[in-house]
């Protein structure tokens, strides 16, 4: 009986998923949540701590937490792990000289216990820049091809202009609801 | 002495892994195929094929199937993606190289990139299955495919093209239970586990 209730929620209710957006520092990350949230480029400054907004698109409700991303304060985002359905993880596709600090902190996180379960998302961000990588350069950089075991998708993206965004979070809801029956 | 017995009965029990990369020109219908593929075998449904999106990335399926544990590998096929399949070749046992038999002027687009992955060392002895999508659209388009996308002249591979179509699921079954047959019966498999231990 419970259990047909809960499918019932389920199909007329929304659904909440958390996420975590993930990133080296002045990647974009929390002008890619502000965007996502209320449409328009916010002015940032560098992030210590945390935001988190809820999101909602197509049915379905993002918990997104927008980690700061420098170097001091990345220890901690492993406290935000647990329960975590997917994550987004940003690149500066301008910053050729950072890819591989940004592969070595992304191959960190995929080898978290706690995370093996998590889509992968990658937003091969600032395409608006001059000399930005492209998606594949980026999937390359980052050794997105050593995951072999779960769903992952490369979308390029500007925060600032607002292009490829919502393509990945079609995605994701796509792989959330696939996932959920 | 029970763990013992214990791994004994694993080891009899286990199921091999068959590692399926498939492959091919964007909008040929692998998504779809490897949904079907999961409805077929798995216990859930795959997804309907409208709600399928461009895959830019991997999609991954598992699932049992003929006697033996499936890991499918469905990437990406627009062109700028396509430098990413040769990661995946070290670890497949067999590639399903998916055509739309439904769209003749895109063939020789197809022969180039599956004549490209054929000719990478890393895929060496790994069985190769075309599949002649969409002969719904096209019924008579799985024949003729063979020559023209240059199969004949493989060899020392076994390969073969199965008419099918992954929207309604005709040819599948038959195809991928002659790809898991012919890795059992390749070295592909010994050839993997080799390097493997080697590296």
């Amino acid at each position: 009986m419970g259990l047909w209730v809960s499918r019932l929620l389920s199909i007329f209710g929304e659904k909440e998923a958390r996420i975590l957006v993930l990133g080296l520092d002045n990647a974009g990350k929390t002008t890619i949540l502000y965007r996502l949230q209320v449409g328009e480029v916010v002015s940032t400054i560098p992030t210590i701590g945390f935001n988190v907004e809820t999101v909602t698109y197509k049915n379905i409700k993002f918990q997104v937490w927008d980690l700061g991303g420098q170097t001091s304060i990345r220890p901690y985002w492993r406290c935000y792990y647990p329960n975590t359905q997917a994550i987004i993880y940003v690149v500066d596709s301008s910053d050729t000289e950072r890819i591989g600090t940004s592969a070595e902190e992304f191959h960190a996180i995929l080898d978290e216990e706690e995370l093996k379960d998590a889509l992968i998302l990658v937003y091969a961000n600032k395409q608006d820049l001059p000399g930005a990588l492209d998606d594949a350069a980026v999937a390359e950089g980052l050794g997105l091809s050593s995951i072999k075991s779960r769903d992952w998708a490369i979308f390029k993206t500007s925060a600032i202009k607002g292009d490829g965004l919502f393509e990945g979070l079609d995605w994701l809801s796509n792989m959330l609801k696939t996932r959920r029956r | 002495m029970f763990s013992l017995l214990y791994g004994l009965w694993e080891y009899v029990s286990r199921k091999e892994e068959l590692r399926v990369l498939i492959i091919g020109l964007d909008k040929s219908g692998k998504t779809t195929l490897l949904e079907k593929i999961k409805g077929l075998f798995g216990d859930t449904p795959g997804l309907e094929p409208h709600a399928i999106l461009p895959t830019v990335g991997l999609n991954v399926g598992r699932l049992e199937a003929f006697q033996a544990q499936l890991l499918l590998w469905d990437l990406g096929g627009a062109p700028g993606l396509r430098s990413i399949w040769d990661k995946y070749y070290a670890d497949s046992h067999a590639l399903l190289f998916v055509v739309d038999a439904s769209q003749p002027a895109r063939l020789e687009e197809a022969r180039c990139e599956l004549e490209r992955a054929l000719a990478s060392r890393e895929l060496f002895g790994a069985p190769l299955l075309v599949l002649a999508n969409k002969t719904d659209l096209a019924p008579e388009g799985g024949a003729g495919s063979s020559a023209r996308l240059g199969l004949e002249r493989l060899e020392g591979r076994a390969s073969r093209v199965q008419p099918a179509s992954a929207l309604s699921g005709a040819g599948v079954r038959e195809g991928l239970q002659w790809l898991v047959e012919q890795v059992r019966r390749s070295d592909r498999a010994a050839l993997l586990q080799q390097r493997a231990t080697r590296a």
